[in-house]
């Protein structure tokens, strides 16, 4: 195990009746880094969030955070929230209406004593930061949705947690809002030095936002690993379906030197890399996972055009390919439905997983 | 080209006339419309009734304007005695319930007290009982010697509770408090119910404690609907004549209620009885303005609808134990002991403080169903009232939330304002406008005009809770039968109307119980021969005790059978 890791969390299984929201994570987030967790909704990474917090109790498994023990089921430890020394940010933002600004952002300083004249010059200091200066005495349900979630954030930040904890916390933000958020959060990040989590279902902004990816699914870690390396290489069918990609099903043909041969059911042959792990058996079922954009036009694979719907710079394609939906992000060719087009798709730039 | 074709084709249609642009204001402005100006003129009625006779002095056969009548109130010191019992029994009754209401409401919305599915029904079974009955169970408990928790109390505890006299202030509260608790239940139930856990989530993560954030951040969060109650509770506990009636009066403690009462018995002072009405009706609506310019300032958007449901704390073993023991007092005072208690004394034939199970007997209930001509007339009388006045209240409802809620937006705020008045205006007093309006008119001592002033005084209940439906009925719905080629009324009739069905047979359910246990105002307008139960009950009470339980037992199978209703069509009290 990682000696210097921050947070650790080990087999942590939460059971709602019947339903196992939880069924034993593991992951572990360095000092200082913004770990994204990342899932469809429903599979629990918002319960994982809740755990960390405090707000849920686990049934089984250990969480650790800056070398304390703060929860362990088999010991019997559970620290109360308030203990835990956090700070969250919430999608509904939850800053309490019946209160200033300013009284908003102090709250943690006023729960923990800290002088009144501390506690002015820090809420001051921070309402700087994150822009709401003019705003302190102002109530907080007078301010926007982008401006309350600068409370929020403001608020999670006054007590200089080590660790914060984001809950869809820019999912209620318009777009262009959330792009502006996003940037601030990083260069703030970079000024306080704060651990975040962040649970997120928008792959975007967890690429955009975190060093590392937990990717979850039915409660349980799906892959991990760095933006780059989830977005490039998914690991599982799951992941490529989530990310978005192609997945095409085919049988395995051969490999050579990491990279494998498949064959599709129309009898078509496609040459791809070979995901980490085993090698599959000549004969068996595998996965071909193909990003949409890297669906060229072009000598290759004969395809029907089915649909296009025009974005802009591009324009996504809906191909069958034998019988097998295709999608393709290509820039506009002005092709029609009906259509008979080629289509190639790179070996590097398709990934083949074993099926099931 | 097409155009061309097409104007072709129809040529013919182009000869007949445009419809008519409609003058007239049409059905769907003119029925909405009625049933506010009704309501506003049931309201101002008996008020303006009030003021003129309040104002008016009589010099022999000549009368005259004059504040006489309010100088000679004011200076009266059994006057200023009263107000002052008033204002304390209002003001413990609202304390306590408000403690009451906050805690149960908070045990059944937010904690894992056991049984609490049921425990959130029984809370608010005493909404449903009338609190003279109570009041009079109460004294077959606790009456001053031979009550049978006293004896209860000395013969298995050897606890002498003869300090305290149920007839007493302190009685009055005590009784005010178990029939206003869920009046103030009602209030806070949603809020904590449907609070953004985010709210009190994000206190305990930034470093709060249970209490801390109890006191800091739920109960603020709460506290504007905590207010509203408190004062709806305070306004109608201090004008509600049943209790100080059964509990004040006899030891002689002068209370608001009663000497109004006393004013219009023989002989009659109306005038002193209108100048007093009106001094209690000018403290009402202020109170009422009060709340309501507080509550525009401060209503929270506390239910955000992105947010989560709140967690249900763990109490522990204690902590139930205590919940439980609490929920045991409350409902064991306001439902089953007086329920036990009037069952006993119904089922004696000479009620002398101690039942004895081998000589009960059916003779109080034979008797007061079949025998006796004004308890047979009383409970006709009352179904009557309660059945039409039920029906026409809510119909006049329906037309006034439809206003409410489509009509010409500048001219809501003050309709509604005006509609709710009468919330909170004792009934003893609209009774007395009512009185002094129909005074001398063909409908003094008829039932005609208690059933006037009984939708007077009660249809902005019904109005409420359809209101609230309303909020939950996109207006497109109606928007898309219309545009579908369906008239007004048609739309009315096949989707309005449907889709308010649960909050109409609410209201009703609700008005019918009201009207069943009504007595404030009906004490005032009743004759012989339009007695209803609770009058019934008021007129018996020196005769037979037995009688008197039996009454109040027919009374309550009513009132239980209209909750069980009300209980089955799966509808919540909206009165916010």
């Amino acid at each position: 195990m990682d000696s210097k890791a921050f947070i650790r969390v080990d087999g942590l299984v939460k059971q709602y009746g019947p339903h196992r929201a939880l069924d034993g994570v593991s992951f572990q987030v360095d000092e200082g880094h913004t770990l994204a967790l990342l899932g469809p909704s429903g599979c629990g990474k918002t319960t994982m969030l809740r755990c960390i917090a405090g707000l849920e109790t686990p049934d089984a498994g250990r969480i650790e955070i800056a070398g304390r023990v703060v929860f362990d089921a088999a010991q019997g430890i559970n620290l109360p929230s308030e203990e835990r020394q956090l700070g969250i940010v919430f999608q509904s933002y939850a800053v309490w209406p019946h209160m200033s600004v300013a009284e908003n952002v102090g709250f943690p300083l006023r729960v923990r004593r800290v002088p009144k004249a501390e506690q002015q010059a820090r809420v001051a200091r921070m309402l700087e930061i994150v822009g709401l200066g003019a705003w302190a005495e102002k109530s907080a349900t007078q301010l926007s949705g982008g401006q309350q979630q600068r409370v929020a954030l403001a608020r999670a930040l006054i007590h200089e947690p080590r660790l914060v904890l984001f809950d869809e916390a820019l999912s209620n933000l318009d777009a262009q809002l959330r792009e502006q958020m996003r940037m601030e959060l990083k260069i703030l990040q970079d000024r306080l030095g704060f651990t975040a989590i962040y649970v997120t279902h928008d792959q975007a902004e967890a690429f955009g936002l975190a060093e590392r990816l937990v990717v979850m699914n039915r409660g349980r870690v799906e892959t991990e690993g760095g933006p780059r390396s989830v977005f490039h290489r998914p690991a599982t069918p799951f992941v490529a379906r989530f990310l978005g990609l192609n997945v095409l099903e085919g049988e395995m043909l051969g490999s050579e030197a990491g990279q494998a041969e498949i064959r599709l059911p129309q009898g078509m042959t496609l040459r791809g890399m070979l995901g980490d792990g085993t090698v599959p058996t000549r004969g068996s079922k595998v996965l071909a996972c193909v990003r949409k954009e890297h669906v060229r036009f072009g000598a290759g694979l004969p395809a029907e055009l089915r649909a296009s719907s025009f974005l802009g710079l591009t324009e996504e394609y809906v191909l069958d390919l034998g019988g097998v939906e295709l999608r393709a992000v290509q820039p506009p060719t002005g092709g029609a439905p009906g259509d008979r087009v080629q289509v190639a798709i790179r070996p590097e730039d398709c990934v083949v997983l074993p099926a099931g | 080209m097409s155009a061309t074709g097409i104007g072709r084709g129809v040529a013919p249609a182009r000869v007949e006339a445009p419809p008519a642009p409609r003058r007239f204001l049409g059905l769907q402005r003119a029925l909405p419309a009625a049933g506010v100006i009704a309501g506003l003129l049931l309201v101002a009625g008996p008020l303006l009734a009030m003021l003129v006779r309040s104002l008016l002095v009589w010099d022999g056969e000549a009368a005259r304007l004059s504040l006489a009548n309010f100088t000679r109130v004011l200076s009266e010191p059994r006057v200023w005695e009263a107000v002052g019992n008033t204002a304390l029994c209002g003001a413990g009754a609202t304390l306590l319930s408000c403690a009451l209401g906050f805690t149960l409401a908070w045990l059944v919305a937010r904690t894992d007290m056991p049984g609490r599915r049921w425990l959130e029904l029984g809370n608010l079974i005493p909404f449903f009982l009338s609190p003279y009955v109570g009041a009079i169970s109460w004294i077959y408990l606790f009456a001053p010697g031979s009550g049978l928790l006293q004896q209860f109390a000395m013969r298995h505890l050897g606890l002498d509770l003869g300090f305290i006299n149920i007839y007493s202030l302190g009685g009055v509260i005590w009784v005010l408090t178990l029939f206003y608790t869920p009046y103030v239940y009602l209030f806070v139930m949603s809020p904590l119910k449907q609070m953004d856990a985010a709210l009190e989530d994000a206190a305990r993560v930034h470093g709060a404690g249970f209490w801390y954030t109890l006191r800091h951040v739920s109960i603020p969060l709460v506290s504007p609907a905590l207010l509203s109650g408190a004062l709806v509770v305070f306004i109608t506990s201090a004008g509600l004549f049943d209790v100080p009636l059964a509990l004040a009066l006899p030891s002689n403690i002068p209370t608001m209620p009663t000497e109004i009462f006393a004013a219009v018995q023989y002989p009659a002072d109306f005038g002193r009885a209108a100048a007093f009405g009106m001094m209690v009706l000018g403290v009402t609506i202020l109170l009422t303005m009060a709340q309501r310019r507080y509550l525009a300032r401060r209503r929270y958007e506390v239910v955000t609808g992105k947010g989560y449901r709140p967690r249900l704390l763990p109490l522990g073993r204690g902590g139930r134990i205590a919940a439980l023991t609490l929920e045991a007092v409350y409902i064991g005072g306001a439902v089953l002991l007086p329920m036990m208690a009037l069952v006993m004394v119904s089922l004696s034939r000479l009620w002398t403080g101690s039942f004895d199970i081998s000589r009960a007997s059916l003779a109080n209930f034979t008797y007061v169903l079949f025998s006796f001509r004004l308890t047979q007339q009383a409970i006709l009388n009352s179904l009557t009232l309660a059945v039409t006045g039920a029906t026409i209240g809510v119909a006049l409802a329906v037309l006034q939330a439809y206003y409410l809620n489509r009509g010409t937006p500048s001219r809501r705020g003050l309709a509604d304002a005006l509609l709710s008045l009468p919330l909170g205006i004792p009934g003893i007093i609209l009774g007395l406008g009512f009185l002094i309006l129909a005074i001398r008119t063909p409908l003094y001592s008829t039932l005609t005009i208690v059933l006037i002033a009984y939708v007077a005084r009660f249809f902005p209940f019904a109005t409420r809770t359809i209101s609230a439906m309303f909020l939950a009925i996109n207006p497109e719905l109606e928007q898309s039968a219309r545009a579908s080629g369906a008239s007004w009324a048609q739309s009315m009739r096949w989707v309005l109307l449907p889709l308010l069905k649960p909050a109409v047979i609410a209201a009703w359910l609700m008005l019918f119980v009201i009207f069943i246990r009504e007595l404030g105002a009906t004490i005032l307008l009743y004759a012989q021969g339009t007695e209803t139960i609770s009058v019934a009950l008021v007129l018996l009470a020196d005769r037979s005790a037995g009688y008197v339980a039996a009454l109040a037992v027919v009374q309550l199978v009513l009132l239980l059978l209209a909750f069980t209703l009300f209980r089955l069509t799966r509808t919540t009290v909206t009165q916010s």
